[in-house]
């Protein structure tokens, strides 16, 4: 197949602007990677902008984009359902509740809260289920990378994923978490700098909004009205399974449990800015549908082979690229292509450093070799760097496999991080759970998932479509998870009261924010549920 | 859990609006010579818009004030206050 775009100079340069700023941030930050806390949490000395946009990019990566972009232009509107109740509240709320638990503990990873808070084996299980979890998220990173340049602009394959993984292993080796980051927070710049002419220029093109809204089925233009049962939801889901499975599970399960994310707050150097990271990160997230679902809905409304009238079988994951290749002239389409370069970039870098934190101090310095001191920790970490690079290349080969990625992630999800949501919550706020109770119930929550997806797969259970049943599959995992914990708590052996001080509500001193009151997280965080409420009224 | 608890003091690590300035300068300025250079046919696409130059020199403005806040930032650095 001919490439869909070809490059010119100019947009070799801008491309290779970026991996030369990236390789010399990589490089100079390498001389502060002294003790293991340097490498693996930025020795917790980051400001609250920076974690908060690197915590809002660490879920911008390739999936997210050329997905919801897929999304919007298959279902409309409601792919802001990903954005908002799927996203908003859970941050919220990992950064008023949770995270003076995550950050005033001082653990270096999740899985060390688990440890603390339960006990050794549901570290381990969460230890275990997670590092395979990123190293599998990373190899889908690199190799949707390879495909869309394969695709768009006719690069080998094999060429993309080994370029792109040297690069990633460069910096991360060089800079650890750091790295990372700042990668993260230029890779935030650039998806805004490269996709707005995307937007600007389709919606001109659609002749405005009213224009856009013309062109569109109905359908396509509420986030909420047409949700009133899954028969009749373009998704699939009614109304309560995406508040539910999506809103409550899903999104709290990803984005209050998982390290990826959740490392970026530890990187901070102050409670309050650990705090403020997700609820910072929340205001531009509200944004972001304007990056990815106005494309989709533009690409339905000018692009023939996605119009209503079009056969079937169109390809969405494409929509982006064409939208691209539509509308950008060389010089800002170099642009667009970086911040997509730089969205996969980060995206397996974000994964890399998660691996290479959780093995080294929750598998390696656990069970492997206890008690080293921290250059050899440090070393280790270094060391699985390079293996956790060469692991997600091989991954990148197992993922062609499977046919929607976004899917893919979604069941990843409910398998690990939606059970483990209720794992928290009982751990953080109800200070009956006992160490066993957490084990059990994780792991029930685990098997619930996989349970479900067999009997899913099997045609046992039925629902209206894909989507459906891994927001429901999240539910059950949940639910089984909570359930299970309660009751196996209630015959255990509980932990000595003393020994869970800082680590659950009601034994811990109340965080006292000494900053200004107009500075508080408390207040960010409810006036970003405000405006979430109010889009959800204006999109109804 | 107090905040104001004296923090060891940390590692001042690279501030990152410099790589991030010195890059946004760099595409503003290859973007508006491009978009200056480039003849019409370039903006079929873009429904006859230069875009490239719009767009530079928006991009060089964010890259300058950057760079600006890093400049304005030294006399307190130097003075040893993070």
């Amino acid at each position: 197949m001919a490439p869909v775009i070809s490059l010119l100079f100019i947009d070799y340069a801008i491309i290779a602007g970026y991996i030369l700023v990236m390789v010399f941030v990589g490089y100079s930050l390498r001389r502060y990677m002294r003790t293991g806390e340097d490498f693996f949490l930025a020795g917790r000395s980051l400001p609250g902008w920076i974690t908060g946009l690197a915590f809002l990019s660490a879920n911008l990566g390739a999936l997210e984009v050329i997905g919801m972009v897929a999304n919007s232009a298959k279902y409309g509107i409601v792919t802001v359902h990903f954005y908002w109740i799927g996203a908003i509240p859970a941050m919220i709320f990992l950064g008023i509740f949770m995270m003076p638990f995550y950050y005033g503990s001082k653990v270096k990873t999740v899985p060390e809260y688990l440890k603390l808070r339960y006990n050794e084996a549901t570290r381990g299980l969460n230890a275990i289920s997670f590092a395979v979890m990123t190293v599998l998220m990373s190899g889908v990173s690199l190799y949707a990378m390879a495909l869309l340049f394969e695709h768009m602009l006719g690069w080998s394959l094999t060429a993309s994923i080994l370029f792109a993984a040297v690069v990633v292993l460069l910096y991360v080796f060089w800079g650890g978490l750091s790295s990372s980051i700042y990668n993260e927070v230029i890779q935030f710049f650039l998806i805004w700098l490269g996709l707005l002419p995307v937007v600007f220029l389709g919606l001109k093109s659609a002749g405005g909004f009213s224009g856009l809204a013309q062109k569109l089925p109905e359908a396509f233009l509420h986030a909420w009205k047409n949700l009133g049962s899954s028969a009749e939801s373009p998704l699939g889901v009614s109304w309560v399974g995406v508040v539910m499975g999506l809103g409550f599970v899903l999104s709290f399960g990803y984005w209050t449990t998982d390290f990826l994310v959740v490392q970026r707050a530890l990187a901070s150097k102050n409670l309050t800015a650990a705090r403020a990271t997700p609820i910072l990160a929340s205001f531009p997230k509200i944004l972001i549908p304007i990056l990815v679902v106005i494309p989709g809905l533009v690409a339905v409304a000018v692009l023939p082979e996605f119009s209503k009238t079009a056969p079937p079988g169109a390809e969405y994951n494409s929509a982006l690229i064409l939208m691209m290749s539509r509308f950008l002239p060389n010089g800002v389409l170099g642009l667009a292509i970086t911040a997509l370069l730089a969205s996969f970039m980060s995206g397996m870098a974000g994964n890399v450093t998660a691996f290479n934190t959780v093995w080294t101090y929750d598998i390696y310095a656990s069970y492997i070799k206890k008690g080293q001191k921290d250059e050899h920790y440090l070393r280790v970490g270094k060391i699985t760097t390079v293996a956790g690079v060469l692991i997600s290349i091989g991954t990148a080969y197992i993922v062609k496999q499977f046919p929607n990625l976004m899917d893919f992630v979604q069941l990843i999800f409910s398998f690990f991080n939606a059970p483990l949501f209720a794992t928290f919550l009982l751990g953080m706020f109800w200070r009956g759970a006992t160490p066993w109770g957490g084990f059990i119930g994780l792991l029930s929550g685990i098997l619930a998932a996989a349970g479900h997806y067999i009997l899913y797969k099997a045609g046992a259970l039925h629902y209206a479509s894909e989507m459906g049943a891994n927001f429901y599959q999240a539910w059950w995992a949940w639910l089984t998870d909570f359930v299970v914990t309660i009751a196996v708590s209630l015959f255990t052996v509980k932990k000595d009261p003393k020994s869970l001080a800082g680590l659950v509500y009601g034994l811990t001193p109340l965080t006292k924010e000494t900053v200004k009151l107009w500075l508080r997280p408390e207040v960010w965080g409810s006036l970003a549920l405000v405006v979430m409420l109010v889009l959800n009224i204006i999109f109804w | 859990m107090k905040e104001e608890k004296a923090e060891p003091k940390k590692g001042h690590f690279l501030d990152l609006k410099i790589p991030l300035g010195v890059l946004l300068n760099f595409y503003g300025v290859a973007l508006i010579l491009y978009g200056l250079l480039s003849g019409k046919e370039v903006y079929a696409r873009s429904m006859g818009i230069n875009v490239n130059l719009i767009w530079g020199v928006i991009i060089l403005a964010v890259g300058v004030a950057l760079l600006l806040a890093v400049w304005r930032k030294r006399p307190a650095r130097d003075s040893g206050k993070s």
